[in-house]
């Protein structure tokens, strides 16, 4: 009935290090490429050594003057997205429904893994943390977490088909970073619903739930993980990246 | 074959700004700010947005995985031309930034890629290749002898050998719109407020070289930030005046950083001497606008990039006789008039066409006076007020305004006029 053991781990462990070396690969070619760039205004480009980038970087973060101290930007700013409240209400529940949704399954998916690699590993861990019961206490955080990002990427979608300024805006670019969430979040209603035979399952026969649950494992982690540094994912890290770097902005 | 090198470099930029590059959420808020994108009837190679997405393209055409792996991928010259071209069709007037979801500092990054496009031999745009020579040769942009710097001052105006205060006029004021310089000398006698001014040792602020990515060349503006900083720091001031917004911004941000140093004065615009007169009480008024309605437009440079937006209200605010209202798009999200970036000499209809825009929010509050505190706005919205008018010929600063239409107007102006003081400049004093 856990989640994770009844497909191949073997598998799984092996999928999660591909999907973190394709992450840390593409992470180094992005800070690689940030860090042609100079460390100061009007200075010379560097070498190109990723230390540049993180030096630059975390100088401009403790230069003083103008804008706002760093927590109130990563609180104010980055978690609760207050540049976007300001614009529009509506764009803003959007994206922080997409926000919060993602970050929380993100988050209880490794405390699963984490829960059960131990579990393997043989370290006996207290009642509560042993996987079956943690993903049945786990079941439903789970899934008001999965129907509020589900909402935010419904209001995505009715955006980009009914609006004609953004459906008119929108690249491949775009609907391929949509596309993938919406993929992601779909199949992982419908092996959780092929698993315990509720409405997402749509009769599917449990038998097919290892597998299915494989293929949502799989294209989160390479979706959640291994594609950001190479797509519009990447705004994830460098956004709220440069909301610190210029204080909050403007 | 040999091996192909990539189109672009990473000249001018910091690792950060591209960082930035890659921060873009694509959320399209600056679409609906943008002045220039929107005064062109919005094509989409002017929205910010698109400008970011381009760069990033061509940024990992040239150092992406594919590059690393297959070699770079060429970017046309054509390509790299229009990008440019449209890359200068921006006032810099940073609202984008404003109201920039990921945050991104879009005016220092418009900057940056327009001095990595200076070097690379497509920008910049139209005039303003002229620039650097004239600012270098002369010292100021109009092509007027030094000695001639203090030639603006009318008889009766008193300037003082030492004082706490220095008034750094600027080029616009002492060559262009001497009616400026003539104003902020005569409020400063009265109020009895004694200032030095350089004279030949002003030099250009070289702000238009900044906005306009030619800061490199033959280091113009460094060597005038040394010189002023240097020359007004050998009075022994400490305070410097301005009644520029554009030279405001540039010795408030781009002195410091020219020259590595914060100078030992302190900078202040006159709105901010002004209210604090004000607020003492310490101004006798002579005249009345008669229940004129009067608005206020925030230049770009003063407000957006330096934070004043409070003192020149409190200025207009209290001027006897006024009714003063708030029109659309202000303070932080203000609507720029058109001039900055270099737009004004390099794409002179784009200028008027936002300022076009800017008048009609003036006129949606049914202003009489549209008054701003800086020479630029002060010109291109009086060219916006002509063409929306339909209004020709004649110079500014000389013309009269018929009754019934809308007056535009610097603060300092206003206020010497309701100080009982004359607005006359020296010629025209001359011919009377
Ligand atoms: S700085 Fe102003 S003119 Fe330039 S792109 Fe941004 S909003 Fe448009
Ligand atoms: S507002 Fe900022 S994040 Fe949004 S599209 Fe414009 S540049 Fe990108
Ligand atoms: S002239 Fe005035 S509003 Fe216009 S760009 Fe300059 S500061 Fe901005």
């Amino acid at each position: 009935m856990d989640y994770y053991s009844n497909i191949s781990f073997t598998v799984m462990t092996v999928i999660a290090f591909i999907a973190i070396a394709m992450f840390l690969y593409g992470m180094f070619t992005n800070i690689k490429k940030w860090s042609l760039g100079s460390t100061g205004y009007g200075l010379e480009p560097s070498n190109g050594s990723i230390i540049v980038f993180i030096k630059t970087l975390i100088t401009q973060i403790r230069k003083e003057g103008h804008g706002q101290p760093f927590l109130t930007t990563f609180v104010l700013d980055i978690l609760l997205q207050r540049r976007i409240l300001r614009r529009s209400p509506l764009r803003w529940f959007m994206h922080i429904t997409i926000f919060v949704g993602w970050m929380a399954l993100f988050v209880f998916s490794l405390m699963m893994f984490a829960v059960e690699i131990i579990e393997m590993i043989g370290i006996s861990l207290p009642h509560a943390l042993h996987p079956e019961v943690l993903r049945d206490t786990m079941s439903l955080p789970n899934d008001v977490f999965s129907y509020i990002l589900l909402v935010g990427i419904i209001i995505a979608i009715v955006r980009r088909l009914f609006i004609s300024d953004v459906r008119e805006n929108t690249i491949a670019y775009d609907s391929v970073f949509l596309g993938g969430l919406t993929i992601i979040t779909i199949t992982g209603f419908i092996s959780d619903g092929i698993r315990n035979g509720g409405f997402w399952g749509f009769g599917i026969v449990d038998s097919t739930a290892p597998p299915a649950a494989l293929f949502h494992v799989v294209i989160s982690l390479l979706f959640c993980l291994a594609y950001i540094p190479y797509s519009k994912y990447m705004h994830m890290i460098a956004a709220p990246l440069a909301l610190l770097a210029n204080k909050g902005g403007e | 074959m040999a091996k192909r090198t990539p189109s672009i470099n990473t000249n001018n930029l910091t690792a950060v700004q591209l960082m930035e590059i890659d921060a873009c959420t694509r959320c399209g808020e600056c679409l609906n700010w943008c002045p220039t994108y929107d005064a062109q009837d919005q094509p989409a190679g002017l929205a910010p947005r698109d400008k970011i997405k381009r760069w990033k393209s061509y940024m990992d055409r040239s150092y992406g995985l594919r590059a690393k792996l297959f070699g770079p991928r060429p970017v046309s010259d054509n390509e790299m031309q229009e990008f440019s071209d449209d890359l200068y069709y921006c006032t810099t007037c940073g609202v984008c930034g404003t109201v920039c979801e990921a945050g991104i500092n879009t005016v220092e990054l418009w900057e940056s890629i327009r001095a990595n496009l200076v070097k690379r031999g497509n920008g910049p745009y139209g005039k303003q290749n002229m620039f650097p020579k004239l600012i270098k040769e002369y010292h100021n942009p109009y092509m007027k002898d030094q000695k001639d710097r203090l030639l603006w001052i009318p008889n009766g105006i008193e300037i003082a050998e030492k004082a706490d205060v220095v008034y750094f006029a600027g080029c616009t004021a002492g060559f262009n719109q001497q009616v400026l310089g003539v104003c902020t000398a005569r409020v400063m006698n009265k109020l009895e407020v004694p200032f030095m001014l350089l004279g030949e040792e002003e030099w250009c602020c070289s702000s238009a070289l900044v906005r306009t990515g030619q800061p490199h060349i033959d280091d113009v503006p460094r060597l005038a930030a040394i010189h002023n900083v240097e020359a007004l720091e050998a009075t022994g001031a400490s305070t410097v005046m301005f009644a520029c917004a554009g030279c405001f911004r540039v010795a408030t941000i781009d002195w410091p950083r020219l020259i590595g140093r914060k100078p030992k004065f302190n900078v202040v615009h006159i709105a901010d001497l002004l209210a604090d007169y004000i607020k003492q009480g310490k101004i006798k008024w002579e005249g009345s606008l008669n229940n004129q309605t009067i608005t206020y437009h925030d230049p770009c440079h003063l407000g957006r990039h330096c934070g004043v937006y409070e003192t020149p209200r409190i200025v207009l605010d209290n001027l006897p006789g006024a009714k003063f209202v708030e029109m659309d798009r202000i303070r932080e999200e203000q609507r720029c008039c058109g001039a900055g970036g270099g737009v004004k000499a390099g794409i002179p209809d784009l200028a008027v066409g936002i300022s076009s825009t800017r008048i009609k929010d003036a006129q949606d509050v049914n202003a009489d006076i549209l008054a701003s505190t800086c020479p630029f706005c002060r010109r291109n919205l009086g060219d916006g007020r002509d063409s929306v008018y339909g209004i020709t010929g004649t110079d500014f600063d000389l013309r009269d305004n018929p009754e019934n239409e809308m007056q535009v107007e610097d603060m300092i102006v206003l206020v010497a006029e309701l100080m009982g003081l004359s607005t006359k400049i020296k010629s025209q004093m001359e011919e009377e």
